[in-house]
């Protein structure tokens, strides 16, 4: 560490336009920002230096970010990542369950949006400890979700709810205790952000509380941030 | 599967086959030894009428068949020729988005550090940071269409009526609205409209799309009807506005992609709006049709096929 609190990010992306400008940015930002221009690169550089948190690109040459993250979650090091990549299909969904990432981000992106992700893995992250997105199940009081199985239980007894409720229900226990926009969801979920599309992220919202039992006025699960969006109260924890 | 011309052509000289071996086996008869082998048949004018019959029968059967044949093949080889060129075009679409990422990600941090330097950002800037997200917005929408035709939907019961009641209610939100006449006109007699099933969340965008499409292109006085009616093994769904209408010339071309006419070059929009909603309706087994004249109004037809007919 440089004798500094700030958080050590490790940039990787093989695209020069797009580090030379991020850099600069995250570093205003408060962070400590290193570059490498692909996974092979990224891999050393974590061997000499260690990160707090790794933003990476996808399509890369030499070793793509897919492979450098299996390979970095196979040796057991957990250090947060932020993939560039779009998260809203259904296979995709399953492989970044796979993979282990802890949030996603579609290019191109708005780098405050950036900043706020950054910022909220960080602070959920438990160091040395695989993130709940890396879970296959995931429990918040009797509540259940089986992610592969796509299945949710509460009390023990399964919930009949639309594959998109899942999918959404999904994002909000992975992203507990956190502020997300409905245009944040709308694009990690549905995998668009049309201005349109809001009152379908409501909709779904209205769809989980009615299974849930949970009452929009005095939230137990899911809390409406009048003007802002939405924000999964209860304590989550990954399950067996 | 591929058939070339030549191979066709060959094909007829098959009929030089019986011909040449018949020929051939004549030549070796001949050249036995003794006199020639003689055979006389004896037919009576009706079995001979009647041979003749079966013979031009089957030949008229085998030129019915080859015939058919042939057609299957060129339908087979449209559908193929088809295929390939929606595949070519939807590549040519992720091709695009994927070309226009990285420059549009790089500009905006570029950006996003100018805008942070204190008291810089004038005028000029924040128009570049407008036409910044315009051009994300455009990646955004091609990187739909591809996904559009390619990931699967969710396919469930959707309530039509209460979908176009909450489109109306969104539409009603802008403040043009105010000036026109939007309606909503669904049959209640003698029965309402039959289920339909599919993607609800696509649905309404794409009929969103259309009706917000009918308020942008009129004027103040102007009438945008939505109606609904049972039709066929279906629904469809007009969206019928009193605006300035879509010149003949540029009717056929209004659902491709980045397709601009002269009406719509003052109005903001990416060009993939009508395309969007083009790739859902076919996705949900459906098909969209634009009736219009000039001066006078469009009408835009979306016809859905009702429940038990599964998304493709």
């Amino acid at each position: 560490m440089s004798g500094t609190n700030k958080p050590h990010i490790l940039l990787v992306d093989d695209e020069s336009a797009i580090t030379a400008n991020l850099a600069p940015f995250l570093q205003r930002a408060g962070f400590e920002v290193r570059i490498a221009t692909d996974g092979e690169a990224a891999l050393e550089q974590l061997a000499a230096e260690r990160a707090d948190l790794i933003v990476l690109d996808v399509l890369m040459p030499r070793l793509d970010g897919r492979e450098m993250l299996r390979r970095l979650r196979a040796e057991n090091n957990w250090t947060p990542v932020v993939l560039l990549t779009q998260v809203g299909e259904a296979t995709e969904r399953a492989m970044a369950l796979e993979e282990g990432a802890d949030d996603y981000l579609n290019k191109p992106f708005d780098p405050h949006e950036l900043i706020a992700r950054i910022r909220s893995v960080l602070r959920r992250a438990r160091p040395g400890q695989p993130p709940l997105s890396a879970s296959r199940r995931l429990a918040s009081g009797t509540l259940q979700l089986d992610r592969l199985a796509r299945r949710v239980w509460l009390h023990g007894s399964e919930l009949t709810l639309t594959p998109k409720a899942v999918a959404l229900l999904e994002y909000l226990l992975t992203h507990p205790d956190e502020l997300v926009s409905r245009e944040r969801l709308l694009d990690a979920v549905w995998g668009w952000d049309y201005p349109a599309g809001t009152r379908a992220v409501d909709t779904r919202v209205a769809e989980i509380r009615r299974a849930l039992h949970d009452d929009a006025a005095h939230p137990t699960y899911i809390e409406t941030i009048p003007g802002q969006g939405y924000r999964f109260a209860a304590v989550v924890n990954a399950a067996q | 599967m591929k058939i070339s011309g030549r191979q066709v052509k060959t094909q007829w000289l098959l009929a030089l086959v019986p011909f040449g071996a018949c020929a051939l086996l004549g030549l070796v008869v001949r050249a036995l030894p003794g006199p020639s082998p003689t055979v006389y048949v004896e037919f009576s004018v009706s079995e001979w009428l009647l041979v003749v019959g079966v013979l031009l029968g089957a030949l008229v059967l085998g030129v019915v068949w080859l015939q058919r044949q042939e057609r299957q093949r060129f339908r087979e080889r449209v559908a193929e020729l088809q295929k390939q060129s929606a595949d070519d075009r939807r590549r040519l679409l992720q091709r695009v988005d994927h070309e226009l990422k990285n420059p549009l990600t790089a500009i905006r941090a570029g950006i996003a550090n100018l805008t942070d330097a204190p008291a810089e950002s004038g005028e000029a800037l924040q128009s570049v940071v407008a036409q910044t997200v315009r051009l994300s917005r455009l990646a955004a929408d091609l990187r739909k269409l591809g996904e559009l035709e390619t990931r699967p939907l969710e396919n469930a019961p959707v309530d039509l009526l209460e979908l176009l009641r909450e489109v109306i209610a969104l539409v009603r939100e802008r403040p043009e609205v105010a000036d026109r006449t939007l309606s909503l006109g669904l049959p209640q007699a003698p029965w309402p409209l039959p289920q339909l099933s599919g993607d609800h969340d696509l649905l309404f965008l794409a009929i969103h799309n259309l009706v917000e499409n009918a308020i942008k292109f009129t004027q103040k006085g102007d009438t945008v009807e939505v109606r609904a009616y049972e039709e066929d093994a279906g629904v469809a769904i007009e969206v019928a506005d009193t605006g300035p209408g879509i010149p003949e010339d540029e009717v056929p071309h209004v659902w491709e992609e980045l397709s601009r006419g002269q009406a719509a070059r003052t109005v903001p929009g990416t060009g993939l709006g009508l395309a969007l909603v083009r790739a859902i309706i076919t996705r949900h087994g459906g098909a969209a049709t634009i009736r219009s004249r000039v001066a006078v109004g469009t009408v835009v037809t979306v016809s859905l096929p009702g429940e038990g007919v599964s998304v493709q």
